[in-house]
């Protein structure tokens, strides 16, 4: 069951890369938090802890409610248009992340051995979430695509800590947790003011700015 | 007292002889020139002359034009009592550094370029401008002279001559060396020539244009001396004479001579350079004194070798 | 130990200043002779420096700024004199970076001007330089040593290894000739200097380069210990190269100041010689010639304070009389300033070395000693110290001609502007100023045999050398530079001598000359309009200097004619310049090569994001996939 759900999170993250329109990407990463959020409650369930089921809920709300319908919501404010600025078209994307996952499989191997496959297929597709994240920082044009690569790696980063210990410490999670919000909150208006002032949001542009 | 009368007698002794000396040398010039010319006398004639004419001071000079004169003999008298002449030692042999003598005639050369600086004319801007460029282009061939002839003596103290320093190598283009600085400081052919009055072709008479009357005879007078000088540390160089023997009488009379005949020797030697030779463009000095500069060297390489 | 020597105002001070060392531990001050013959230095010049700027900030400043010249002044002082005495070498650092921005502020003082902005960036540079290399050779040190006190380190220099040795030396050199103004590293003297208001001016050129002669005898002579011959012979080469070119740079100059700090250049040279001697006799094994060829170096070091501290304070008061730096518009002011001229004249008397004053002394010495050190050496050694002094000659004699232009020309003859013209003496307390250091500049000449005894001491505790068995004068009178034997030299006889021989000719000259001299005009050679036009200029003076270093000087000349018609040329313009070689050749070079390099590596920041992320990721994948090498 795991692995379908790990599967799902796979797919869901080519998506991410992939797509073409800023609405698309948003939902893409609405499927994967959902994913991450079944994964975290299936390993509550087994696990029977109070604060799986504490973490498992947060995820639920704030990433799979709460910070979709914010970005929605900015990206609604600004009137900004559904391009995602892309420096690499999508199938060669599509490519880049095959290559990158078939490279965390073999850092994976190297950290951590070829014994116990489903450690290796957990790991390496949370190394390969972080991977994902930070390709969609770089090679997206606007700021929304830098957010929500942001999140794609703490994401991952959650999905690495499940995999490999069962769960970090309760309150190192809600501390992320707070830190995700407090930070969705505040790009999410910068993103606005920056609209106001430059009427666009393509991060390309501010090369103009250098001396 | 011993030191008294030595000093005085000294001091007497080339006041009375050195401008025998610059007449020596005009009539020797002139001699070979064929001509008759003025008489061995002419420069105390001269002398006589300014004394009893009065002075004209120009107005735009201060007080430094009147006190050259004043320093400049006093400069040349104190070095005429750190030389030895008489016996081996000067009348003043615990100060009589020949360093510090090089510095004394500086002091002379600084006030005569100021006090020809203070009349305000060309003639003495020249004339001083050119005699500190000459000045400073002869002291480190000057230098090293005196450290080749001086190291074999073990110290710069002009009293140290023995009298039994060996002629060597080195003590001969030494001499040589310093015979070409005595023409320079002295003023003469082919540095300077002391008979024109030709801005183009005057260092030191330039700067003493303007002095006149017991001002321009002190000055003269300190020139005679300083060019005696020059002329009996040459001498002691080349032609050292041995210690005095008062017991031998005739001994004594040829001492005597061949003390004489070596000055005389020297003055010749000048009045024929002055005769043959013109004088330089001022440019053509900076490589007669570098030429100099290599006498220098090379007497300082034989002195080491020991030759 | 404390060796109280100097008159009794210094006495006073050195006493309070001993009693402020009781407050603090002992070890953070060293007060050994070398620190206290230093103070005496510092104050010798600063006060009366502090004492002439009452008179010369008078009229020039609002009074809140001459507060703030007055407070930068003493902390200025108070910097220096911690340089000398500290015993640790991180506060050692700290003064020093003090000392330097404080000169820095007082250079810049004179915000109107843009020339002294200029100036002070030129200066900051170049001193931070030079500290640059001092960190990184007392970084050295402490790794060695393990602690930053003089003592320790001095201690475990013993087993330091000789390349190590050689490394910090050169490393010492470089940064404490940036502040000494060692060639090529003196560029910033001749604009900071004129720059500065005057009595800085003589400070900074008095005191504040010749600590950092302090520093090389404190570090490389005190605490590394000389063992190798090169060292003393590279001195000795980078001072006469720094002699020649200060002296040859002074005498072009046409701005009074420029030319004094370019003389400080030739002058820091002729104590470097002093100081190149000692190291080479060091290393040689030759204790007594060391140890009087210091004291050639440090009696050089507190004349060359006294007079140059003299010589800029005459430059200030030339310049506020007058309001002008040119001397080609100056002249004929010995006639409306003659007490500034009087002084003048002793301080460029004192500086061409010439008898009974205090640079005949020093200079005398360190010839003196070059000349021991041939007679005592072997084979080529001697040659080489031949040609050495032989170059002193030259530079002693460049050096006179220098200052009788630079006296002549301002002083005597027309004036040849309204500035100088309109000239008036100065006021009382600048005029003191003057009075008390060239009243100094006399008595350290006469009483030449009473200071090389103090100075041996303090060279000997340098050194650690035992002089009780050397005697460097007799019965303080007469200089014995070869203890006692042969060579001799009485400073007070000479001036004994040559003011009887003076008057000697004063009554001759009363007796037999003829009445009073008639007062007239110049000998014109009959032109009827002699005029300051006529005159000789500094520039035209020091023509044939420029004529026969024009290889090293590199003169060029424009010309510019205004032709009415062909055949009439109604004006013709003639300007002769002398090329900045160092600025031209090896500092405008480095400088286009650094701005060159940082153009190119400029290009690695474009501004856009996603090529900093990209870095990072990059560096990230790199890191994966070679993890295992990590």
């Amino acid at each position: 069951m795991q692995f379908i759900i790990l599967f799902a999170v796979l797919i869901s993250t080519y998506l991410m890369i992939i797509t073409k329109r800023t609405s698309a990407l948003i939902r893409s990463f609405r499927y994967q938090s959902f994913c991450l959020f079944l994964a975290a409650f299936m390993t509550a369930l087994r696990e029977r802890q109070l604060d799986l089921y504490v973490v498992a809920g947060l995820l639920f709300i704030l990433k799979v409610l709460f910070i979709p319908q914010l970005l929605y919501r900015t990206i609604k404010k600004i009137k900004a248009s559904e391009e995602l600025g892309l420096f690499v078209n999508p199938q060669l994307s599509l490519l880049w992340a095959l290559g990158f996952t078939y490279l965390s499989w073999v850092f994976t191997v190297r950290l951590i051995g070829a014994q116990d496959a489903a450690q290796v297929i957990m790991f390496t597709i949370a190394f390969f979430v972080v991977l994902a994240g930070t390709f969609l920082m770089i090679f997206r044009m606007t700021a929304l695509a830098q957010i929500i690569g942001l999140l794609v790696m703490e994401n991952g980063i959650f999905l690495l800590a499940f995999t490999v210990s069962g769960g970090m410490p309760f309150f190192v999670e809600i501390a992320i947790f707070f830190d995700v919000f407090v930070s969705v909150l505040i790009m999410g208006f910068f993103v606005y003011r920056i609209n106001k002032f430059f009427t666009h949001i393509d991060v390309n542009k501010l090369s103009r700015l250098k001396g | 007292m011993m030191e008294i009368t030595l000093i005085l007698l000294q001091l007497i002794f080339f006041i009375v002889v050195a401008p025998f000396l610059s007449g020596l040398i005009t009539k020797f010039k002139n001699g070979f020139r064929m001509r008759k010319g003025q008489s061995v006398f002419q420069p105390y004639y001269n002398l006589l002359k300014l004394f009893s004419k009065g002075q004209v001071v120009s107005e735009t000079t201060s007080w430094i034009f009147k006190v050259t004169p004043f320093i400049v003999i006093s400069a040349v008298l104190t070095v005429t009592l750190l030389i030895p002449v008489f016996i081996f030692s000067s009348p003043l042999y615990w100060m009589s550094d020949f360093l510090a003598v090089i510095f004394i005639f500086a002091l002379s050369r600084f006030f005569l370029a100021l006090a020809a600086l203070d009349t305000g004319s060309s003639f003495g801007g020249m004339g001083s401008s050119r005699e500190m460029f000459i000045s400073s282009l002869v002291e480190p061939a000057l230098c090293l002279v005196v450290f080749s002839v001086f190291l074999q003596f073990g110290s710069t103290n002009i009293s140290v001559f023995s009298g039994q320093h060996a002629v060597s190598v080195s003590s001969m283009v030494a001499a040589m060396a310093l015979f070409l600085v005595a023409i320079t400081e002295t003023s003469r052919i082919p540095v300077d020539n002391q008979e024109t009055h030709l801005e183009l072709t005057m260092i030191h008479e330039a700067m003493v244009l303007e002095y006149s009357g017991a001002s321009l005879a002190l000055i003269e007078m300190a020139a005679h001396i300083k060019q005696m000088i020059w002329f009996f540390l040459i001498a002691q160089i080349i032609f050292p004479i041995t210690a005095l023997n008062l017991a031998n009488l005739t001994g004594l009379f040829f001492w005597g001579l061949w003390y004489l005949a070596r000055i005389l020797i020297i003055v010749i030697g000048v009045a024929l350079v002055e005769v043959l030779v013109a004088k330089m463009r001022l440019f053509r000095v900076v490589d007669f004194l570098g030429f100099v500069f290599v006498l220098g060297v090379i007497a300082m390489v034989c002195a080491i070798l020991g030759v | 130990m404390v060796y109280i020597y100097g008159q009794r105002s210094f006495l006073f001070i050195e006493v309070i200043l001993f009693k402020m060392f009781d407050f603090f531990p002992k070890q953070i001050f060293i007060v050994d002779p070398l620190s206290l013959f230093f103070l005496l230095v510092i104050f010798v010049v600063s006060l009366p420096s502090a004492i002439y700027s009452f008179g010369y900030l008078k009229g020039e400043y609002s009074s809140s700024k001459i507060t703030l010249s007055w407070f930068l002044l003493v902390v200025f002082i108070l910097s220096m004199t911690a340089v000398v005495t500290v015993g640790n070498v991180l506060i050692f650092l700290v003064a020093w970076e003090i000392m330097s921005l404080v000169s820095f502020f007082l250079v810049v003082f004179d915000t109107t001007h843009e020339k002294s902005i200029w100036a002070g960036t030129i200066y900051i540079i170049m001193t931070h330089i030079g500290t640059a290399f001092l960190v990184a050779a007392f970084l050295i040190l402490h790794k060695h040593a393990h602690s930053f006190d003089f003592m320790s380190i001095k201690n475990a220099c013993f087993t330091m290894p000789a390349p190590t040795k050689d490394i910090v030396f050169l490393l010492l050199l470089a940064g404490f000739g940036a502040k000494a103004g060692i060639v090529p590293l003196h560029i910033w003297l001749p604009y900071a200097h004129p720059q500065a208001p005057s009595h800085i001016s003589s400070i900074m050129s008095g005191v504040m380069i010749k600590t950092a002669i302090y520093g090389i005898i404190r570090f490389v002579i005190f605490l590394l210990g000389v063992n190798s011959s090169w060292w003393g012979v590279l001195i000795l080469i980078l001072a006469v190269i720094t002699c020649l070119v200060g002296v040859i740079y002074a005498l072009m100059e046409r701005d009074i100041k420029r030319l004094l700090a370019y003389s400080s250049v030739e002058n820091i040279g002729i104590i470097l010689l002093g100081v190149g001697l000692t190291m080479l006799f060091i290393s040689m094994k030759m204790p007594y010639l060391a140890v009087f060829s210091l004291i050639a170096g440090l009696y050089h070091l507190v004349n060359h304070a006294i007079f140059k501290g003299l010589l800029f304070l005459c430059a200030g008061s030339v310049y506020k009389a007058t309001g002008t730096r040119d001397i080609e518009k100056l002249g004929g002011l010995i006639k409306n300033m003659p007490q500034s001229a009087v002084y003048f004249l002793i301080g460029s008397m004192a500086i061409s070395a010439l008898p009974p004053l205090n640079g005949f002394v020093s200079e005398w010495l360190t010839l003196q000693a070059f000349f021991l050190g041939a007679l005592n050496s072997i084979g080529g050694i001697k040659l080489f110290l031949g040609i050495c002094a032989a170059l002193l000659a030259l530079t002693g004699g460049l050096a006179a001609a220098c200052f009788v232009k630079a006296f002549g020309v301002v002083f005597l003859g027309l004036p040849r502007s309204n500035y100088a013209q309109n000239a008036k003496e100065v006021p009382l307390s600048m005029r003191s100023g003057m009075f008390f250091l060239a009243f100094l500049a006399v008595v350290f000449g006469i009483a030449a045999g009473y200071i090389i005894k103090l100075l041996a001491k303090v060279a000997a505790v340098v050194m650690n050398i035992d002089i009780s068995s050397m005697s460097f004068s007799l019965n303080n009178f007469i200089l014995t530079p070869q203890a006692g034997k042969s060579a001799y030299l009485s400073v007070p006889m000479l001036a004994l001598v040559l003011v009887v021989m003076g008057l000697a000719g004063f009554v001759v000259y009363k007796l037999f000359g003829k009445g009073k001299p008639l007062i007239y005009k110049t000998w014109d050679c009959g032109y009827y309009k002699l005029g300051p036009r006529n005159e000789y200029t500094g520039t035209a003076f020091s023509k044939p200097f420029r004529i026969a270093f024009s290889f090293f000087l590199l003169p060029y000349h424009k010309t510019q004619k205004v032709r009415e018609s062909f055949y009439h040329v109604k004006s013709f313009a003639y300007e002769t310049h002398t090329t900045f070689v160092f600025k031209k050749y090896i500092y405008a070079p480095l400088i286009a090569l650094v701005l060159r390099s940082a153009k190119f590596m400029r290009r690695i920041q474009p501004g856009s994001i996603h090529l900093y992320l990209a870095y990072i990721f990059l560096i990230l994948l790199l890191l994966i996939m070679f993890m295992h090498k990590f």
